[in-house]
């Protein structure tokens, strides 16, 4: 416990540091690594804790961004009461897609990959309202009253803190009887049924939490691209999502931003030199199935289990 | 057949696996500090039995009720909430949980409904059970899948009596264990009747049967095909010979 206490001092000075000491560069890439991991981890509440596999997030990220962009660039709204909007707006289209969790398996996903599919489709085809492929344009900084948010460290700053509130959130969520509910779902349905628990009901909530966490990953990138357009919403957003919390450790509030953070960091670094960087990354994950399929979370919990072993 | 004061009523259900007729009409009655057992070999229907009275695989005809109303139609979770808890067959526990956490699942208001059964007997709590079961209290902190199957066993047992059940569905509680523990399910069985606690017991193992119950059905084939008490079945050689092949003078 105490362990866990230094890791976290540590961890948040190390993060608290970083613009003073890194390039402009590192610290605009580290605010995207943030923000996905968020994305990333909002996915795993469903994968890592009750067991499904969702392939829609980008869904919930991407239209929360539009809300928060068209409502700031066209009808001149301030930054709160967008991004209040932006929540709002992903999280009731999640509580509506949340009735994918009557299927189960290989039919979540493709239902969910359908959902997916649709609202790209929107954001890509309804040009007069979403800008089609030029998507929404000269999304202001975030102002928070009368505090502007300009710099990239400043906004940094901002992400950081905002992710420490949510992931405390998470942390209270996931230890919760709630979430040990959604861990004996993902263990076995029919027990837990024998229990007395509603798995439909539990899923379904869960399923719209993790709608807005994914929302709230959505509102941040905005603020941080200052552009939206239907990438946001594509597949390989929502793929890349539980590839990040896959290879980082499903089940754990760290492995979505480790994962987050390693394939980021790679498709900068070899993007630069390798045109083909997406066979690199198909190669990690390959990589992570075979030899660590608890990702890098479970490789290091193997690996201190065994010094543990070692020393007793 | 049933008493129409019963706590739990099985009246004439037929339960079906698809297309595979399991239960060809069976009807029994249990009552509160009862322990009806039901002996059978394999694939006789005993498990079905359980699952049907459970919601689990509800029956095609034929009603079960519970303190007199229709537990027909009704969601495997809104059975489990009147006070109705199963001991599955091969434990069934949850293994990526810890034992605390295998403990406290029924015990959270999540999986309570609005209505509660009234408390039979003690009230089970972390600590009651952890007393009754002290090779749990040292592996508290364990996974479920670190435990032995007879701690295995312990833990379902346990776990059924956290949410403190008016009456308790047991499958197969004795299967695979070692005598010493098999005794100890005995005991633990005896004790949870003189509480008042209402068991259905599904078993093999004719010892534990003869030793513990009220009322003894054999099942063979979907169908009871003898009700009675321990003594009449331990003279009824017929039927120990022809549905639960045991020789005589067990």
């Amino acid at each position: 416990m105490s362990y866990r206490v230094i890791g976290i001092v540590v961890l948040a000075a190390i993060l608290a540091a970083v613009p003073s000491i890194a390039s402009e560069y590192w610290v605009a890439l580290l605010t995207q690594v943030l923000i996905f991991g968020l994305l990333a981890l909002s996915a795993d509440l469903l994968l890592g804790h009750a067991g499904l596999f969702s392939l829609c997030h980008a869904a919930f990220f991407a239209v929360s961004a539009y809300t928060v962009a068209i409502l700031q660039t066209r009808y001149g709204v301030t930054t709160i009461p967008a991004a209040v909007a932006g929540l709002v707006a992903g999280t009731l289209l999640a509580a509506v897609f949340a009735s994918a969790v009557r299927t189960r398996g290989v039919y979540f996903i493709l239902i969910t990959l359908a959902f997916g599919y649709i609202v790209w489709g929107v954001a890509h085809r309804w040009a007069s309202f979403t800008g089609g492929d030029n998507g929404v344009t000269n999304v202001p900084p975030p102002s928070l009253g009368g505090l502007q948010i300009v710099t990239k460290a400043h906004y940094y700053y901002f992400v950081l803190v905002v992710l420490a509130i949510c992931l405390l959130g998470y942390r209270i969520l996931t230890t919760s009887p709630f979430g040990l509910a959604l861990r004996g779902i993902k263990s076995s349905e029919s027990r837990m049924r024998s229990l007395g628990y509603r798995v439909g009901a539990h899923l379904y909530v869960a399923f719209i939490i993790s709608g807005f966490y994914a929302s709230l990953a959505g509102v941040l990138y905005i603020y941080y691209n200052r552009f939206v357009n239907p990438v946001a919403a594509g597949f390989p957003i929502s793929v890349e999502a539980i590839l990040m919390a896959i290879i980082g450790g499903t089940g754990t509030i760290l492995g979505p931003f480790i994962g987050s953070g390693i394939i980021l960091v790679l498709r900068n670094w070899v993007s630069g030199f390798f045109h083909y960087y997406t066979a690199v990354l198909g190669l990690i994950f390959i990589a992570t199935v075979l030899w660590a399929p608890n990702g890098v979370m479970g490789l290091i919990r193997s690996w201190r289990s065994g010094n543990r072993g070692e020393g007793a | 057949m049933a008493a129409s004061n019963a706590l739990l009523e099985v009246n004439d259900i037929h339960t079906y696996y698809g297309d595979s007729y399991v239960l060809h009409g069976v009807s029994l009655a249990l009552n509160p500090g009862k322990i009806v057992v039901i002996l059978g070999r394999n694939g006789m229907g005993k498990t079905t039995l359980v699952r049907s009275i459970a919601g689990l695989t509800p029956p095609r005809r034929g009603d079960v009720k519970f303190e007199g109303s229709q537990l027909s139609g009704q969601t495997p979770y809104g059975i489990a909430q009147q006070g109705i808890a199963i001991v599955p067959q091969g434990r069934r526990i949850f293994k990526s949980l810890t034992v605390r956490e295998n403990l406290l699942l029924p015990t959270s208001q999540l999986a309570k409904g609005k209505k509660r059964a009234p408390r039979v007997g003690k009230q089970w709590n972390l600590k009651a059970v952890l007393e009754e079961f002290p090779q749990l209290a040292d592996r508290i902190n364990n996974l479920g899948s670190a435990l032995s199957g007879g701690e295995q066993q312990m833990l379902a047992i346990g776990r059924a009596l956290m949410a403190n059940p008016s009456t308790i569905l047991m499958d197969e509680p004795s299967e695979g264990l070692a005598p010493k523990l098999v005794q100890q399910v005995q005991e633990i069985l005896l004790r949870l009747r003189s509480e008042g606690h209402a068991i259905l017991l599904v078993e093999q193992n004719l010892g534990l049967a003869l030793a513990v119950a009220d009322e003894i059905y054999v099942i063979s084939s979907g169908r009871f095909v003898f009700h009675g008490t321990s003594d009449e079945l331990s003279k009824n050689s017929e039927v120990l010979d022809n549905h639960l092949g045991v020789a005589k003078g067990h």
